[in-house]
């Protein structure tokens, strides 16, 4: 196979990937959602409900597609693959697992290994608070508004804290390529803590935890949205497929802050303690390690979803006092110690 | 031919004059958003791909994010723009510091040539590492200076915004 073709495959693969677990995220949402309030959630559709994102699909692009008279059309038919697009992209520079080795040629598991690899997810995350935007100021409607407004504020406050926190990663490993800190992380310190991100920078990871849950407008960072106050925000006029592009987006991200946390805090594929490449072939290594991150990755995506039914949703003052005054600030004081730690080990 | 370089120079100019020209704020601002974004593209181009995520990063998601707050802070989607200055000496005034700017990017287009003709780029081109050692080795003052700046902005800010207080 030519070099082209294999990164066609690739390319090809994440975006089928990353399609399926947002599909699959969606019912997982309502399932665990259902458990944690000791109801049944959707289980009519196929075993468990599995068939249920299938069936909301088809009843969202059969749905009347509905433009509100005095909205913006062109804006408004433009804000939701502007949201998701960007999500989708992010998918290019993740790690998805080690090398693997078919027909004598080792293939990467990462689509571009580019050497300003997760600043390019920052990049990119910064893009989709436009699909917002766009909808909330085409809709034309006082809600949507609102929400577009407040996503923008949201995403500036906490671009910043994300950065302090992520600025440690690279004081720490030299390096912007994600494969390089994932490689990075594999071995132990101290003789016996897995050399992961997280247990050198405890304080980072909990900054950067807070800051992605803001970026991908979660609850108790929902507040573009917010039901209780703003309807549901920035899609309020939004119906059929559209509004079923912006849910999706909102689970693609997820999906992609979940892969970016296992790869800069959590060793990305490699299992602690066990190198697997010793007792596995190349072949089932490379199927091994995608899998490890796999596991990984769903464990925080879950975590999405307990956090949801767990915090409840911030005030918007209190969301900004809590970005502004107390993330970074520690961020800050985060980035310095980093800086004199490295500056006198090495 | 260069068509990568022509594709994005034409979506530049083009999104630039769509910017100058409409009278709807946040499409105006989307406009801005597409010239940044096909410079970040050019800047790709010329092996330079830590400042083309440094472009979008910064000013298509901070600064341009802060532009749009503003717009949907005061304006509402109904509303037009009011037209350009009516004040004629203002408009001449614009119409000098244009020309001047054009000048300038005249001159600049000398070193074009230069650009152009060189094809083997230096090892480690582009790549942060390189950056970085140009901004702390050759480049320290004015590096340092632009922080004092920025600070002294910042500061100013804090007092204007503690005195309304």
């Amino acid at each position: 196979m030519a070099d082209w073709q294999i990164d066609l495959i690739k390319v090809v693969f994440i975006w089928v990937w990353a399609l399926l677990i947002a599909v699959v995220m969606t019912w997982v949402e309502r399932r665990a959602s259902a458990m944690m309030q000791d109801r049944l959630g959707p289980n009519r559709a196929g075993p468990f409900g599995l068939l249920q994102p299938l069936a909301d699909g088809i009843k969202l692009f059969t749905k009347e597609d509905i433009i509100p008279e005095r909205a913006r059309k062109i804006l408004f038919i433009l804000g939701p693959p502007l949201f998701a697009l960007p999500a989708f992209s992010a998918y290019a520079v993740v790690p998805f697992g080690d090398k693997i080795v078919l027909g004598g040629k080792e293939i990467i598991l990462q689509v571009s290994d580019v050497n300003i690899g997760f600043l390019y997810v920052l990049a990119l995350g910064a893009i989709g608070v436009y699909g917002m935007v766009i909808g909330g100021w085409a809709s034309n409607s006082k809600y949507s508004i609102l929400g577009g407004l407040r996503a923008t504020a949201q995403l500036i406050s906490y671009e910043v804290p994300m950065g302090l926190a992520l600025l440690t990663i690279v004081l720490l490993y030299g390096t912007f390529s994600l494969r390089e800190i994932v490689l990075q992380q594999q071995g132990t310190f101290l003789g016996f803590l897995p050399n992961w991100g997280f247990f050198k920078q405890p304080l980072g990871f909990i900054i950067f935890m807070v800051a992605a849950y803001a970026e991908a407008n979660r609850v108790p960072f929902d507040l573009p949205e917010c039901e209780s106050e703003l309807v549901t925000g920035y899609h309020t006029e939004y119906g059929s497929m559209r509004l079923g592009l912006y849910l999706f987006g909102e689970y693609v991200n997820m999906g992609t802050l979940a892969a970016i946390t296992v790869s800069l805090f959590f060793g990305g594929w490699g299992l602690p303690y066990v190198d697997m490449s010793r007792f596995l072939g190349p072949v089932s290594y490379g199927i091994a390690s995608f899998f490890v991150f796999f596991l990984k990755q769903a464990f925080f995506l879950f975590l999405f979803v307990w956090v949801r039914w767990t915090v409840p949703r911030f005030r918007y003052d209190q969301l900004m006092g809590l970005g502004w005054k107390a993330l970074i600030p520690l961020g800050l004081i985060n980035l310095f110690i980093t800086a004199l730690l490295v500056q006198l080990t090495t | 031919m260069d068509y990568y370089f022509i594709i994005f120079a034409i979506m530049a100019v083009g999104a630039g004059i769509f910017t100058i020209t409409v009278k709807d704020a946040l499409p105006s601002a989307l406009g801005l958003l597409t010239v940044f974004i096909a410079l970040a593209a050019l800047y790709l181009h010329l092996h330079a791909p830590l400042i083309a995520i440094f472009q979008v990063s910064i000013y298509a998601g901070a600064i341009l994010v802060l532009v749009v707050f503003v717009i949907m802070l005061l304006i509402t989607p109904d509303e037009e723009l009011e037209t350009t200055q009516k004040n004629v000496s203002y408009r001449a005034m614009g119409a000098i510091l244009g020309a001047y700017l054009i000048a300038l990017l005249a001159i600049g287009l000398k070193g074009i040539s230069q650009l152009v003709a060189q094809k083997n780029l230096p090892e480690g081109f582009g790549h942060p590492k390189a950056i970085g050692m140009l901004f702390f080795k050759q480049y320290i003052l004015h590096f340092e200076m632009a922080s004092v700046l920025l600070l002294v902005a910042l500061v100013a800010a804090i007092y204007l915004a503690k005195k309304n207080a």
